[in-house]
């Protein structure tokens, strides 16, 4: 299959055609030729001109939830894949809380061999500890070698402090990475939503900003101990960023990502117990929420993380005591990141949706050079997004960015020797 | 006059035009209260249902006798609190009843914001008769009305609530009330069982000491303590609390001025007041029970003429 892209923008700081206006031409999924102009082989190519779009690496998002085997009424890989697209994303990093919970080898071979003949690429996260208990170590290595790309808890992050330097010890043998939520769990137990004025006066039972800052002093603690890597997703506060940027500064491996919701929501939208709203971590303060921009820009974030979380209908209409958390996000995250940070330049964009994460997770780094895979997303910054049910691809709608104002659209991806495009 | 809202989900929902015309209205039915014949026809053809997510006794009863003197048509159903989470879901329930032809709903729930979750999904009137540790408004309301007739003003007046402010609804929906109308309000209790961001997010003094919420105070409103709420341990033990946070009669014959004691019920006698405070001169408490009555005949009477 050849495929000519023409007139488009090129932006990949690796690339020696970085910043130009090219055409490229892909054959067999291999970039065979960028240059200006380039003329059409023969009749049997596909070409599309995408004046106004730019290319870049395919985007990468490291903390989705897939819900497949086991949930599948909420997602499966073939609709995460869907949504995956729609939003831009050649690869997905898929959790382990399905049922079974990815703490085995065929477990991780499930996945992968169903995500064989999807058109992106599925990396299944291997759970820490067996059945995600938290109390004894899951075959890592063994997952490793089926294809598990980083080891994690997801949302039920390592709360035992001894099984966390274990886990970290043991992981250095395949150079993996640990993801962590940071949240401790015995003083954010009976809480459902941030600790402060807002819960106060909504009588809702708070989650202090603190239950974060303890598990990510303590992790870090046991980083610089164990010498190991780890990934802290979700930072939701503006302490974190400090901590995370001063254990940078001394050399940890550390990195860290942030939602797309913890940047555009803070605690005053729970004001009518919004359940799509009811995340975890929780939606904080307004002075965190502008704190995760500033780091956004600074950049001390390293990815944005979509945490895309899919729940049906059920579990989220209803008592919010009693709504799952969560919110999906791979559809909307660019539109959302876009619209926030319109001075963000290229480069920094497309640093924290793909080429930071390729580098944290030893993935190929896709640059768009004549001769390499191509793996591509294509994208617009100044179109309007409409982001509704309607044009929702997952197979759950519990967004709270329905029908928002963003801008940024994703005109397609290419991946896996596929085009997926839109119109 | 009219609300300016179709339900009653909080204080926090209404402006102090609603508040006083709410206590206006329960005085005219108050009144009617007096009377040999104690009934009016003001709902009829208009049917209520209580519908009880946590127990209570005082509250549904006093719902239910608001119903029958207003000669609405009423339906008790009570689900005991471990059945939400295994059995039908709330919305499917309440859509249940309301195809029976049901107009008002009066729900108790566990879950802060449940009444408000469902004012989003059903087009029926509901009050909210209690939400978690959220509000409990007709009981603030009814709380304001009994101060009213002994103080006969709320602006300007001082108010302490005593005890596990933590895990009361009372206590949320008084301090929104009272304050709307101008009152000043001080809580008081163990450090434990005080919010941690209750004087930024409402205004309200807060103190450890009991004494010296009484020595501040024209009217105390003793909290129970919610035992069943605590998922952890927030203080030592009922005999401690009892020692340094519990109402005694020495307490009260100490203040050189005219207090009033409350309590919202039911009391827990020896833990956080005194028998000889509950049952004494400065106690209100049986008032409060009779003014709940008049105060919800006058809530549903407004909620149920609202679209008139």
């Amino acid at each position: 299959m050849t495929i000519l892209l023409k007139n488009v923008k090129i932006v990949d700081s690796q690339s020696t055609s970085n910043g130009f206006i090219k055409d490229i031409l892909i054959e067999n999924g291999i970039i065979k030729k960028i240059n200006k102009n380039i003329q059409n082989p023969s009749g049997k190519t596909e070409m599309i001109d995408l004046k106004s779009y730019s290319v870049s690496p395919g985007w990468v998002d490291i903390f989705s939830h897939f819900c497949d085997p086991g949930y599948e009424q909420n997602e499966t890989l073939e609709t995460g894949s869907k949504a995956a697209i729609h939003g831009g994303y050649t690869r997905v990093f898929a959790l382990p809380e399905t049922n079974p919970v990815t703490d085995k080898k065929t477990a991780v071979e499930y996945q992968v061999e169903k995500a064989k003949n999807l058109p992106i690429f599925i990396h299944p996260l291997g759970a820490v500890s067996k059945k995600l208990e938290g109390t004894e170590l899951a075959e890592m290595y063994d997952m490793h070698k089926s294809g598990a790309i980083a080891f994690t808890d997801g949302y039920k992050p390592l709360q035992s402090t001894a099984l966390l330097i274990k886990g970290l010890e043991y992981i250095k043998a395949i150079n993996a990475n640990m993801i962590q939520l940071p949240i401790d769990k015995s003083i954010a137990k009976a809480g459902l939503m941030h600790e402060g004025i807002i819960s106060t006066r909504l009588g809702l039972p708070g989650i202090p900003a603190m239950a974060e800052k303890l598990i990510i002093q303590r992790d870090l603690e046991l980083l610089a101990y164990t010498e190991s890597k780890l990934h802290i997703s979700g930072i939701s506060t503006a302490e974190s960023i400090s901590l995370i940027k001063k254990a940078k500064k001394s050399g940890l491996r550390i990195s860290c990502s942030v939602t797309p919701y913890h940047l555009f929501f803070c605690d005053e939208d729970l004001q009518d117990y919004d359940t799509n709203l009811k995340l975890s971590p929780p939606l904080r303060s307004r002075s965190d929420m502008v704190a995760l921009r500033k780091a956004v820009l600074s950049g001390d974030i390293d990815c944005i993380a979509t945490h895309h979380q899919p729940h049906d209908w059920d579990e989220k209409t209803k008592e919010f005591e009693y709504a799952k958390t969560g919110m999906i996000g791979l559809q909307s995250c660019f539109a959302v990141i876009n619209t926030l940070f319109p001075t963000l330049e290229n480069q920094g964009l497309v640093a924290l949706f793909s080429l930071n994460a390729r580098k944290l997770f030893n993935l190929p780094p896709a640059t768009i050079e004549e001769g390499t895979e191509a793996e591509l997303t294509i994208f617009n910054r100044d179109l309007k997004n409409d982001f509704s049910p309607a044009s929702n691809a997952s197979k759950s709608a519990n967004s709270a960015f329905f029908h928002k104002e963003l801008n940024g659209k994703v005109k397609g991806i290419f991946a896996k020797n596929k085009l997926s495009i839109f119109k | 006059m009219k609300l300016s809202t179709q339900n009653l989900l909080g204080i926090r929902n209404l402006n102090p035009e609603d508040i006083q015309l709410i206590l206006s209205t329960a005085q005219q039915f108050k009144d009617v209260l007096q009377r040999p014949v104690k009934k009016v026809p003001s709902l009829r053809d208009v049917t209520i249902v209580n519908l009880f997510y946590e127990n209570s006794t005082r509250t549904r009863m006093s719902f239910e006798l608001a119903e029958k003197r207003l000669s609405a048509d009423t339906l008790n159903f009570a689900v005991s609190n471990s059945s939400t989470s295994k059995g039908e879901t709330l919305l499917d329930t309440v859509n249940n009843i309301l195809s029976m032809k049901v107009d008002m709903v009066v729900m108790r729930h566990s879950a802060s914001g449940a009444p408000h979750f469902l004012a989003k999904h059903i087009p029926a009137a509901i009050i909210n008769a209690g939400d978690g540790i959220n509000e409990h408004p007709t009981q603030a309301l009814l709380d304001a009305f009994s101060i009213l007739e002994k103080k006969k003003k709320l602006k300007g007046l001082k108010v302490a609530i005593i005890g596990d402010i933590l895990h009361s609804r009372v206590a949320l929906s008084n301090i929104y009330l009272l304050t709307k109308m101008g009152a000043e309000v001080m809580v008081a209790g163990p450090p434990t069982l005080i919010p941690k961001y209750i004087k930024e997010a409402l205004g309200v003094h807060v103190t450890y000491h009991v004494s010296e919420a009484l020595a501040w105070c024209d009217v105390a409103n003793v909290l129970r303590i919610q035992l069943e709420r605590q998922n952890q341990p927030l203080f030592s033990s009922l005999r401690e609390y009892n020692l340094v946070y519990g109402i005694k009669k020495d307490m009260v014959d100490k203040l050189k001025k005219e207090i009033i004691i409350m309590h919202p019920g039911p009391i827990n006698r020896g833990v956080e007041i005194d028998s000889d405070v509950a049952d004494g001169p400065h106690s209100i408490i049986l008032n409060q029970v009779e003014n709940g009555v008049a105060i919800r005949m006058a809530v549903l009477y407004l909620l149920a003429n609202r679209e008139n």
